[in-house]
């Protein structure tokens, strides 16, 4: 059951929100839908995130595998070039700085796809309709919690409160 | 600075900002058809060279590289407009940036994208330029991961793999929006476009965390990739080529032009789509105080590579030397040096004459002398060789002239056809609060 | 190889058979005026006083065949490489026609199809069937006449020998009226070339740019 709460500015909606968890609501069973980025305070639904990490990871993973791809193409045949030797670093060293690059990038996308949810959406989950203006929180909740939930909105100032079930 | 602009609603915004993506005035049609036709035209040319051979271009021996090059480096230089500036205007949290950033997003991209097409296009056998990629081939062979060629096509490659996806990620929101309001094939486009995009606060943190590391990546990418383009040059051992000073000269350049480049698109999408509200004086103004800090820089950099090379007085350099700047190339030398540093020095370096229309000619000028200072680059060098017995000038033929008229008239066109299906300015990242703006 | 500069009179038969052996393609007057031409090997001319005490040296310039040959990294896709025997290759087929080798080419000796190449008749008559014709957009040069390299190898194989000093005779080498020049082994010490190499009089094209040519030019030391 999804319970959904229209807010005019942010800092009632900061208020519900600080409310919301305070009585035990979960930070993951609660979004907040804007029509521009909301900038919330530090400690009002802080969402983790390991993207920076992830995309070291994945930028280092893909030289490496570079790396180990042009030291077998050049020996794979064996050709040699103006004195240089077979697997010369340094003339490739630029190739693995620009697939380094790519990596990060391509990671950063695929990170952004998942951290944003677009590639795991579940067509079920009912989304409020984003006005422009109004700040929407939606709480998933159990029908025991539903009063207490739209209680919290409503002393923040919600100026519409109600159960959301229609996906859009 | 300028007058701090009143707030105005959101709403107005959004109305604003969508108003040029309704209809399709006689006037877009006319100059679409024309660019249409210009680049078609330059299609068939290139066409007419890869039926005929190479040799209808004008390149001869012992100055194999021509205009194509020098439009290869030319494009892959303004393709620096948006993603460095957005970048570098981003990473620093200038807020004046926002209006700018996909009007310069977006020429990256297609400058990128034209100017990867010109080294295919220089190529004797164009119809095989996949063979420089390395796939598992019945030639049973790889590439040479040691040329700068390979080093320049995973560059350009990453770089626009990298552009565009730092192009479209802002957008998302954006045609969110639009599909919300537009109908029939354009809902359709946007609805595709914006993943399922719903405004929620995953969806934003996520979009401002990648973007943020983007902007960094995209940073780091840029810089190299015209270091590369220059390292083309400077890997070779031919004299005024082979110099340590070409990787930042080169992506000096290469920010200078892309700087000149943007500031003509905004004062042409200000006046043809009525921007006035949002692109400002203000934003022309810091524009225009960069492109003059690159035209010193530019000239700080030309003067060291000019004055190693006339102090060094070595005779295999003072040739090529000789001819820049007294012999048969010194014209364009001279028009280089007038384009890129006297008439942004005078136009923008004297505050009463700095305006709007003024950055917009100084920004005429050093696209010209941006183009003429590749020319110098290129064609010079290949023209006097070490042995003074095999030397030849180069004039071009109409092939290349009409390949490269094209290649303007197809930047415009995808520009209009880009700003017809998407909003130019950023729509949700434009948040007019006067506090912000510094 | 080496090249007696003494000797050399620059009367261009090397230039003429080097056409007829490796189908060069003929050039007319505009298409050279264009730098359209092709020669592997020419004969530069320097010029030494005043006119009228003018002395001419020619020198004949062809692939120098550079041990660290700035041509070879800079292919793509090792259209040029250096093969076992040390030899600078262009392998035509595999040329997409970048151009950078030749602009990397301090002796200026590459050479590019700009079109399909074509011969006034009777010349398409007279090809040597040993060297392919090369297409449009591809890049070429002096190979060292590698065709008779081979058969003369093949023939010593076929006899059980080794390959005798100057035995090989790029077209070049055998049409020189004055035996200007020389052709053979450089790793071999007891060969002509090599002993004409350390003779003292040798010297190398553009030698201070570390290419290591394997072109021996030989004058009377000043």
């Amino acid at each position: 059951m999804y319970l959904k709460g229209d807010f005019q500015d942010r800092s009632s909606a900061i208020r519900a929100l600080r409310e919301l968890q305070a009585d035990g609501f979960h930070a993951a069973d609660i979004d907040v839908f804007s029509d521009e980025p909301l900038e919330l305070p530090r400690g009002v639904l802080d969402r983790p995130s390991r993207m920076s990490f992830t995309v070291v990871t994945g930028a280092v993973t893909l030289c490496l595998l570079t790396i180990g791809f042009v030291y077998f193409t050049q020996y794979n045949y064996q050709l040699r070039t103006g004195g240089m030797p077979i697997f010369s670093f340094w003339a490739t060293g630029v190739i693995f700085y620009e697939l380094t690059m790519l990596g990060g990038i391509l990671t950063t996308l695929a990170c952004f796809l998942w951290e944003s949810g677009l590639f795991r959406r579940k067509r079920r989950i009912p989304v409020p309709v984003v006005v422009p203006g109004i700040i929407s929180i939606r709480i998933h909740c159990t029908e025991n919690q539903l009063e207490e939930a739209s209680r919290c909105l409503d002393r923040a100032g919600a100026n519409q409160v109600g159960t959301i079930g229609e996906p859009r | 600075m300028a007058a701090a602009p009143e707030i105005v609603p959101y709403s107005q915004v959004r109305h604003d900002l969508w108003r040029p993506l309704a209809g399709v005035s006689r006037r877009y049609v006319a100059v679409v058809s024309l660019l249409l036709a210009i680049t078609l035209w330059g299609l068939f040319c290139w066409g007419y060279q890869l039926r005929e051979g190479i040799g209808v271009a004008g390149i001869r021996r012992p100055v194999f590289w021509g205009f194509y090059i020098v439009n290869f480096v030319f494009w892959i230089g303004i393709s620096h407009a948006g993603t460095l500036i957005s970048a570098i205007l981003r990473l620093t949290e200038a807020q004046w940036r926002k209006p700018v950033t996909r009007a310069a997003e977006a020429i990256t991209v297609f400058a990128l994208m034209i100017g990867g097409m010109f080294p295919i296009i220089h190529l004797g056998r164009a119809w095989i330029f996949y063979w420089l990629i390395p796939y598992p081939n019945s030639r049973l062979l790889w590439p040479n991961f040691r040329s700068p060629l390979l080093w320049d096509l995973t560059a350009i490659s990453t770089y626009l793999t990298g552009s565009t996806i730092y192009l479209f990620l802002p957008l998302i929101p954006d045609v969110a929006q639009l599909a919300q309001h537009a109908t029939g094939w354009r809902r359709r486009l946007y609805r595709t476009l914006s993943l399922g995009w719903t405004g929620s606060d995953r969806e934003w943190h996520a979009l401002e965390r990648a973007m943020k590391l983007m902007a960094a990546m995209i940073l780091a990418v840029a810089v190299s990739v015209h270091t590369v383009v220059a390292w083309d040059f400077s890997m070779a051992i031919a004299p005024m080529w082979h110099s340590t000073i070409f990787g930042p000269y080169f992506v000096v350049g290469a920010i200078f032009s892309g700087i000149a480049a943007l500031l003509i698109v905004m004062s042409i999408v200000r006046k043809a789509m009525h921007f006035e509200a949002y692109l400002t004086p203000h934003h022309f103004d810091n524009l225009a105080k960069l492109l003059l800090l690159m035209s010193l820089l530019w000239l700080y950099f030309s003067f060291a590579e000019n004055l190693t090379v006339w102090y060094g007085n070595e005779p295999k350099e003072m040739n090529v030397f000789g001819v820049r700047t007294r012999g048969t190339f010194s014209i364009y030398f001279w028009t280089m040096v007038f384009c890129n540093f006297v008439v942004p020095f005078v136009l923008l370096g004297i505050k009463r004459l700095r305006s709007i229309r003024t950055a917009t000619i100084a920004s005429v000028a050093v696209l010209i002398g941006m183009w003429l200072e590749r020319y110098i680059i290129v064609v010079p060098t290949l023209a006097v060789t070490r042995l003074s017995s095999v030397s030849g000038g180069y004039s071009p033929t109409w092939v290349e002239i009409s390949i490269t008229t094209a290649t303007f008239a197809a930047m415009g066109l995808l520009y209009l056809l880009f700003s017809k299906l998407f909003p130019i300015v950023s729509v949700w990242e434009f948040e007019p609060h006067p506090a912000e703006e510094d | 190889m080496a090249i007696d500069l003494d000797r050399c009179t620059g009367c261009q038969a090397c230039v003429a058979a080097c056409h007829a052996e490796n189908n060069l393609p003929v050039s007319d007057p505009e298409s050279a005026a264009k730098g359209r031409a092709f020669h592997w090997i020419r004969v530069d001319r320097y010029y030494e006083g005043e006119f009228p005490e003018i002395r001419v040296k020619y020198m004949p310039v062809l692939c120098q065949q550079c041990d660290e040959a700035p041509c070879e990294p800079v292919c793509p896709v090792y259209a040029t490489y250096k093969n076992e025997e040390g030899l600078n290759v262009q392998v035509y087929n595999r040329c997409v026609g970048t151009r950078y080798c030749a602009n990397n080419c301090p002796y200026s000796v590459r050479f590019f199809n700009w079109f399909d190449p074509k011969w006034p008749a009777p010349l398409d008559l007279q090809h040597n069937p040993d060297v392919s014709i090369r297409m449009t957009g591809v890049m070429e040069k002096c190979t060292f006449c590698i065709q008779r390299i081979q058969r003369v190898e093949r023939s010593a194989k076929e006899e059980d020998r080794p390959v005798a000093d100057g035995e090989i005779q790029p077209a070049c080498v055998q049409s020189c009226p004055a035996e200007a020049m020389v052709f053979g082994d450089l790793n071999d010490r007891e060969s002509k070339v090599s002993r004409l190499a350390e003779s003292g009089r040798a010297t190398r094209l553009l030698e201070d740019l570390g290419t290591r040519p394997k072109v021996f030019y030989l004058q009377k030391a000043e």
